[in-house]
């Protein structure tokens, strides 16, 4: 054996071309800051950096929306507070109505006001976010609610059908919507209602109960709850007749609604507290969310990140190394047998 | 004066022997960079001795042979190895493409794939946005579009695996017919009785390149021809007959053919080695396997975004059950339902209307345009184990990836060992058949001085005869 020209520079060759190589992936590594830049640098990492990713991108995207159903639910919660003051302020009528000695004039008044009342509590209903209404279930293009023109308050005339309680055909107002609460995913598998329809809350109906506007609904009265329009137009007729206690006569008698504003009132607040709860739920959920964002970014970069530290480190190393080689490589060239005849 | 003209024949043998030896170094000197090279050296022997009264007197020296320094059993292993390492460089560069292909940057199908089901929890949220509905037919076409476009570049890839398989059968057909027309002149050469050193080097040289393209494997027969046959025994070169491989198209397909002395025979991946057996493993085997993957994947999100928009409704009434991607057309027996799948996906929806984000309403009822069911019911299909049971899309595109980066990392980790046992071998073959310089302007002073000490010698026999001539005056 001896060491020939060839085996010398190929030796020198192979040494510089390896840390030249290596070189320029650690360069490749610090200027990009990433370590899995091909599939073939870690195979084993890309399955967990894929799902990751889409992990991520689902957390944006529940943010994203339960962003906006936080703030569908504020608005919604605004004029649940304005029904809660109208009927407030129909009970305050109505008290004054039955214990002051009120002249027939102050009677229409108050009659007057109520009518007015009512025609907010309309505007409530219908109210719009977006464009679109927010208690109409899926049909959200469509105005929920409107006066029905077949309402009869007189039960003596026969034709069209009286009011009935029972009836959700013979009210006042007819709803338009469906029964159906609008529901966002807002975690992976959790769907959460983001509002009330318009059955619930102002027709007393619940959603497994109202079919449509032109189909009586099972289940009427149901135990608790109670059509708000209709206790909103039978005090107006029991105001303009000054029926005071006639169970039978024009509203079923002002004593009567007193109890039923009550029951009102109840069920706005009910369903009121009810959208609370899911929007500190949303509130909670988010939170949660963000955290899970930061956790899911953590584990991508500890995947595919390159340690900035050691990456210098090692093209410090590299450096040295390739200085050596190279080093070696002029030494060499400069001995020569040559010199020596 | 009989004995004195003796001495003069002797040194004149010891001028000219010397002579040739310093040729000899000279021409390895010029060869100290030529590849595959072996160093030569004369080898000398003295002229027959005569019987001189009671003693043998030689009578100069000869060069009996010009040999070169040779190790069959470096030069076997350098061939073998040749195999391997041509196998695994023959891979790398369309590896590097499908890496390149699947990648594991932001973009990529994976990403496409969560941005589609994305768009179906963003529409979602506003089911009535004829803008959300717009963006999930875009996402959609998007999705096809890169399922299209990387069959597109794994065809490619297979194009150019046939260009350079193309490009490479000439440079293998000369070499066999190279190696058969050595085999003759080294024939020629070696009957007389000399050796046939550069012929042999330069044979040996393309011995191993053809391990390398192809396989080869070598032995040599009784007569000093080299015989070339394929791994799997089909002949290359038999005595001074080469045969020729030829690229025959077929479709779009490439096939490879041997001419054997007037038979055709087809030649398989089995047949091959060396890097038209790497090239032809990632063309037939491995592509093929990430292609089906890609056709599965493909064919799975049409099925399931397909039944899960068909049990919904679009805006428009009567409420109409839609695909939202068209079917794969079933292919013929016994092919896999999702043949080429990844290259037919392509959206069917162009109304934007008719994207089905509502259930299915029952009838007379008809649709409402806030209903959001059936799109949360989509975009949560993104998270399910559909394939198999146990992989997302995502999951599954990140299987198949990783099989990309599995296979690249397995042949830069075999080349580089590969090419670390070339570079060993080498120095091994170069230690014992290399040109040293040391050594060679060593030997040139060593024969420098012997062609001196041989005039000196001349000389003085001049000297003596001159003497002699004296004697008488």
């Amino acid at each position: 054996m001896k060491a020939t020209e060839g085996t010398t520079y190929r030796m020198l060759q192979t040494n510089l071309d390896r840390v030249t190589n290596r070189l320029q992936d650690l360069r490749q590594e610090g200027a990009t800051g990433i370590k899995l830049s091909k599939p073939s640098d870690d195979p084993s990492a890309i399955r967990p950096v894929l799902t990751t990713r889409t992990q991520i991108m689902h957390t944006e995207r529940y943010l994203e929306t339960m962003g906006i159903t936080l703030d569908k639910m504020q608005s919604t919660d605004g004029h649940l507070e304005h029904v809660e003051n109208i009927l407030q302020r129909v009970k305050e009528i109505t008290i004054n109505a039955i214990n002051g000695a009120m002249s027939d004039e102050d009677m229409t008044i108050f009659a007057d006001e109520v009518a007015q009342m009512k025609q907010e509590m309309l505007d409530a209903a219908n109210a719009q976010v977006d464009g679109k209404y927010i208690f109409a279930g899926y049909e959200e293009n469509v105005i929920p609610f409107v006066r029905n023109p077949n309402y009869n308050p007189d039960p003596l005339v026969p034709v069209p059908p009286p009011y009935d309680p029972a009836d959700s055909t013979t009210w006042p107002y007819l709803y338009n919507g469906t029964p159906n609460p609008f529901e966002l995913e807002i975690t992976p598998g959790e769907q959460l209602e983001s509002n009330i329809t318009g059955n619930d809350l102002f027709l007393g109906v619940s959603n497994t109960n109202w079919v449509d506007s032109t189909t009586p609904a099972a289940g009427q009265p149901e135990a608790d709850r109670i059509d708000i329009f209709s206790v909103l137009e039978r005090t107006e007729e029991a105001l303009r007749a000054r029926n005071i206690d006639d169970a039978t006569g024009p509203g079923g008698g002002l004593q009567a609604k007193l109890d039923e504003l009550e029951l009102a009132a109840n069920q706005n607040r009910r369903l009121r507290s009810q959208l609370g709860n899911r929007a500190s739920r949303v509130d909670a959920a988010m939170l949660h969310q963000e955290d899970v964002k930061i956790d899911l970014e953590q584990i991508l970069s500890r995947y595919q990140d390159a340690d900035a530290i050691e990456t210098f480190n090692e093209i410090v190393k590299q450096e040295t190394a390739f200085q050596a080689a190279l080093n070696i490589t002029s030494k060499v060239s400069k001995i020569s047998i040559l010199d020596y005849f | 004066m009989a004995g004195l003209f003796t001495a003069l024949n002797a040194g004149k043998t010891a001028l000219s022997v010397n002579q040739k030896s310093i040729e000899i170094i000279g021409n390895n000197i010029s060869n100290v960079n030529t590849e595959g090279y072996s160093r030569q050296s004369a080898s000398l022997s003295p002229y027959p001795s005569m019987n001189f009264g009671s003693f043998f007197v030689g009578q100069g020296v000869v060069v009996s042979n010009v040999e070169r320094d040779h190790d069959v059993f470096v030069n076997n292993m350098l061939q073998e190895k040749s195999v391997e390492f041509g196998l695994q460089d023959g891979q790398t560069r369309a590896l590097s493409e499908l890496e390149r292909i699947f990648t594991i940057s932001e973009e990529n199908i994976s990403t496409e794939i969560n941005r589609y089901f994305d768009s179906w929890q963003e529409l979602s949220a506003n089911p009535s946005g004829l803008v959300e509905r717009d963006i999930v037919i875009q996402r959609g076409e998007l999705l096809a579009e890169k399922f299209h476009l990387t069959i597109d570049d794994l065809t490619k890839v297979k194009d150019n695996i046939n260009d350079s398989i193309v490009s490479k059968i000439d440079d293998v057909n000369s070499k066999m017919a190279e190696i058969a027309e050595l085999n003759d002149r080294i024939f020629t050469i070696e009957i007389q009785g000399q050796t046939a050193n550069g012929s042999r080097d330069r044979r040996d040289i393309l011995a191993r390149e053809l391990a390398t393209s192809l396989g080869a494997k070598t032995y040599e027969d009784n007569k000093g021809m080299l015989a070339v046959i394929l791994p799997n025994g089909l002949p290359l070169v038999q005595g001074v007959m080469a045969m020729e491989i030829e690229a025959v198209p077929n479709g779009s397909e490439l096939d490879l053919e041997l001419h054997a002395g007037g038979t055709t025979k087809p030649l398989d991946i089995n047949s091959l080695g060396g890097e038209f057996e790497g090239l032809v493993h990632i063309r037939d085997q491995f592509i093929p396997s990430i292609k089906d993957d890609l056709d599965r994947l493909a064919y799975e999100i049409i099925e399931a975004v397909n039944t899960a928009h068909a049990a919904g409704a679009g805006l428009d009434t009567p409420a109409t059950s839609r695909n939202f991607f068209t079917p794969n057309p079933a292919p013929a027996p016994p092919g896999d339902p999702w043949e080429d799948a990844a290259r037919n996906i392509a959206v069917a929806l162009t109304d934007s209307n008719h994207v089905a984000a509502a259930a299915f309403p029952t009838p007379p009822a008809t649709v409402s345009p806030g209903d959001n069911r059936n799109a949360l019911i989509i975009s949560n299909l993104g998270e399910q184990n559909i394939i198999n049971g146990v992989d997302t899309f995502g999951a599954y595109y990140g299987k198949v990836t990783a099989q990309v980066g599995i296979e690249s990392n397995m042949n830069q980790l075999a080349l580089g060992g590969a090419e670390d046992a070339m570079v060993q071998l080498q120095n091994l073959r170069d230690g014992l058949s290399g040109v040293s310089l040391e050594e060679e302007m060593i030997s040139l002073i060593q024969f420098q001085r012997g062609f001196e000490s041989s005039a000196k010698f001349l000389s003085t026999v001049d000297e003596m005869m001159a003497s002699l001539m004296q004697l008488k005056r």
